[in-house]
C-alpha cells in the first residue's frame, strides 16, 4: 500500500515487461507510471515527484547505469532498484556502489519484487522525514540570538553553567535565562534532546 | 598382399601386355614366356583380371578376380560375365558387346569407367574397369582390369561426413555465443507471465470482483508463453542436426528467419541493427540452414567488431538485393574496427580470430560454405569505418 503521492516509475524497454509489473503493482494498489526508454523517462522526470524507480538495466539506447548516472546530477534522491538478467551481476553491484538502493534478479518472485519495492518507499518516507525534521530544526535555530547560538553550542558540548559563565563574561544567572529561552525556541525538554539537534544541526 | 610382394615393382600396365601376347600361345612369332610365369604375373596383380570371349564368357581370371568376387576358379570358368554385375548392367551386357563387334563402337572399352559390380553372396560394391581387347585367332577376346573402389568411396564420405560436421560444430558455437542474449529474450515473455500469474492470483485472493483484469492478465499470459515458444522454435531450427538439403530457396525467407535472432543479439550487445532487403529477390540453390549459419557469422562479427564503440556509433546493417542479374548480394556493414592489411591476408584461414575468446573457425566455415554453393565471400573497410562482408550467391536461373 502506497501513500497518496507515491508512484513507482517502471523503466523497461520491454512493453510485456513493463505492463505485467505495472499490473502487478496495481494487484496490491501500488500506482505505477511507465516509461519505454531511458530517455522517455528522464525527458518526463520532475524534482517533485516521489516514490521510487524500477529500472531495466540492460536497454537499448541509455542504459539503465546511464539513466542512474544523470538521474545523480539532477540532485534526484528517489531510491533505484536495478531489475537484472542472469549475467547482469557485476553490472549490478557497480550501480549499487554509485548509490542504487537494491536489485532483483530476473526472473523474480512477485513478493520478492514487492518487498523490495516496500522496502524502498519505506527508506524513502525515512529519508524525507528526516529532511522534513531537519528543516525544521533549522527554522528553529534560526530565531536563535547570536549569544543564544553561543550559549546553545557551550551546553551542547557538555559544559557547566559555571564554565560557560566564566567563558562567555555573563553572570551565571544570565546564561541559565539564555539557555532557558534555547530550550523553549528549539522545543525541546531535555539536554539529551538538545544534544540531539545540535548533531542534526552539524551534518 | 603375398602377390605383389614377390613382384613388387612390376608396374600393372605391363603385366597387362604380357598377359595379352602369352594368351596366343600357337604363334611363334611371339617371344616364349612361360606359361607358369604367365599365371604368376597375372596372380601378382592387385588388380582382378578377367578374360572373357567375344559372347561374354568367362575364359580366365586372376587370383585377385576370385579374391574379389569370392567365386572359386571352377565356379567362374564358363560362366557369363553378366554373374559379375548388378542389374540393369547384367541383363543389359550382351546388348553392349553385340552392339560394339556390329559397329565399333565401344561405350567403355579404352575409356574405362566406375561402375558397380557384384559379388558372390549379391554385395553390389564399387569398381574402376578398364577394358582391353585382343585378336584371338579369329575371334576377338576382351580383358577386363578391375580396382575395387570400397576405400576410397569410404574415404570420400568420411570427409563429406567431417565437413559437414565441422560446419554443424561451427553453427552449434554460434548458437553457444548468442545462449546469453537467447536467455534474456526467453526471461522476457517468461518475467511478464510470472507477473500477471502472480498478479491474478493476488486479486482472486481479494474477491472476484476484479475478473475482467483477470481475463486480461490471462490474454496477455497466452500471448508471451507463444513469444517465448517462438524464441525456442527458432533455436531449434537452427540446431537440428547436420544434414545437406541442398534445394531451391527464398532469399527473402532465409533472411527473414534469421532476423529475429540477430536482432535479439544486437539489443543483448546494445547495438541497433537494420535490414534493407529488396522484395521478391529471386531463388538460389542452397543449403538454407547453412546460407543463415553464414549470415548470422557475419553478423555476429559485426556485433563483435562495435563491442568499445560508443552508444551511437553501435550500428549493424545487412543488405540484399540483385547485385547482376545472375547473381544475389548481401552486404552486412558494421561500425567497428575494420580490417587490418596483415588480418585482411589471413582472414579466411582456420583458428585465425583477432577476438579474445574467439576459436578462428566462423569465417574459414563461412568461407568454405559459399564457395561450395558457387558463391563467394569478400570483404573491404568502409570509407567511414568499419567493415564490409559481402556473400554474392548465383540465382537459381545462374545456375542452370
Amino acid at each position: 500500500m502506497t501513500e497518496q503521492n507515491e508512484t513507482v516509475f517502471i523503466v523497461d524497454d520491454d512493453e510485456a515487461v513493463r505492463e505485467s509489473l505495472s499490473f502487478l503493482l496495481k494487484s496490491v494498489d501500488i500506482q505505477s507510471q511507465s516509461f519505454a526508454s531511458g530517455d522517455e523517462f528522464l525527458g518526463a522526470f520532475k524534482p517533485e515527484w516521489e516514490g521510487c524507480i524500477l529500472l531495466d538495466i540492460r536497454m537499448p539506447g541509455i542504459s539503465g547505469m546511464e539513466v542512474q548516472r544523470r538521474l545523480v546530477e539532477q540532485d534526484c534522491t528517489l531510491p533505484i532498484i536495478f531489475i537484472t538478467g542472469h549475467g547482469d551481476i557485476p553490472m549490478a553491484v557497480e550501480a549499487m556502489h554509485l548509490g542504487a538502493h537494491d536489485f532483483v534478479q530476473k526472473p523474480f518472485h512477485d513478493q520478492e519484487l514487492l518487498d523490495r519495492i516496500q522496502a524502498a518507499l519505506t527508506a524513502r518516507r525515512e529519508i524525507q522525514d528526516e529532511v522534513e525534521q531537519k528543516r525544521i530544526v533549522q527554522q528553529h535555530y534560526s530565531t536563535l540570538t547570536p549569544r543564544e547560538t553561543e550559549v546553545m553550542a557551550a551546553v551542547a558540548k557538555g559544559h557547566a553553567n559555571k564554565v560557560i559563565a566564566m567563558d562567555l563574561e555573563l553572570s551565571q544567572r544570565t546564561v541559565e535565562i539564555h539557555r532557558a529561552r534555547v530550550m523553549e525556541k528549539m522545543q525541546v525538554r531535555s539536554l539529551a534532546e538538545l544534544v540531539k539537534l545540535a548533531v542534526l544541526l552539524d551534518e | 598382399m603375398p602377390h605383389s610382394a614377390r613382384f613388387p615393382t612390376l608396374p600393372a600396365c605391363q603385366a597387362y601386355g604380357i598377359c595379352l601376347v602369352a594368351t596366343n600361345p600357337e604363334q611363334n612369332s611371339v617371344p616364349k614366356f612361360d606359361v607358369t610365369a604367365q599365371m604368376a604375373v597375372m596372380n601378382a596383380l592387385i588388380e582382378a583380371i578377367v578374360i572373357m570371349d567375344d559372347r561374354g564368357q568367362i575364359k580366365r581370371c586372376n587370383q585377385a578376380a576370385i579374391d574379389m568376387f569370392g567365386y572359386t576358379q571352377d565356379e567362374i570358368i564358363g560362366q557369363d560375365i553378366s554373374i559379375l554385375m548388378p542389374a540393369p548392367d547384367s541383363t543389359n551386357h550382351s546388348t553392349y558387346v553385340d552392339q560394339y563387334l556390329r559397329s565399333g563402337k565401344a561405350k567403355i572399352i579404352g575409356i574405362g569407367r566406375e561402375l558397380n559390380a557384384r559379388r558372390k553372396d549379391g554385395s553390389i560394391f564399387p569398381i574402376h574397369l578398364a577394358i582391353g581387347e585382343v585378336a584371338y585367332y579369329d575371334s576377338i577376346r576382351f580383358i577386363g582390369m578391375m580396382r575395387d573402389l570400397t576405400d576410397n568411396k569410404k574415404d570420400e564420405e568420411r570427409k563429406l561426413r567431417l565437413h559437414t560436421d565441422m560446419i554443424t560444430a561451427s553453427r552449434l558455437t554460434t548458437m553457444g555465443e548468442m545462449a546469453a542474449a537467447m536467455a534474456h529474450e526467453i526471461n522476457q515473455p517468461l518475467a511478464a507471465i510470472a507477473n500477471y500469474a502472480s498478479a491474478s492470483e493476488r486479486m482472486l485472493a481479494r474477491g472476484s470482483d476484479n475478473i475482467e483484469d483477470i481475463k486480461v492478465a490471462l490474454a496477455h499470459i497466452k500471448t508471451q508463453s507463444h513469444r517465448a515458444g517462438d524464441i525456442i522454435r527458432r533455436l531449434r531450427s537452427f540446431v537440428k542436426p547436420d544434414s545437406v538439403d541442398l534445394g531451391p530457396t527464398k532469399m527473402n525467407t532465409i533472411i527473414d528467419e534469421i532476423k529475429p535472432l540477430a536482432e535479439v543479439d544486437a539489443k543483448a550487445n546494445n547495438i541497433s541493427i537494420s535490414f534493407d532487403v529488396s522484395t521478391n529477390l529471386p531463388e538460389i540453390i542452397a543449403d538454407q540452414l547453412q546460407i543463415q549459419q553464414v549470415l548470422l557469422n557475419l553478423l555476429r562479427n559485426g556485433i563483435d567488431a562495435m563491442h568499445e564503440n560508443a552508444p551511437e556509433d553501435r550500428h549493424l546493417e545487412l543488405h540484399c538485393y540483385i547485385a547482376t542479374p545472375d547473381t544475389v548480394r548481401i552486404d552486412v556493414i558494421d561500425q567497428g574496427h575494420g580490417i587490418s592489411e596483415e588480418a585482411g591476408k589471413k582472414l579466411f584461414h582456420p583458428f585465425f580470430t583477432t577476438k579474445a575468446t574467439g576459436m578462428g573457425m566462423g569465417l574459414a566455415i563461412s568461407h568454405t560454405i559459399v564457395k561450395s554453393h558457387s558463391g563467394a565471400l569478400s570483404f573491404s573497410n568502409n570509407l567511414s569505418g568499419g567493415a564490409t562482408f559481402s556473400v554474392m550467391l548465383p540465382t537459381k536461373m545462374a545456375n542452370r
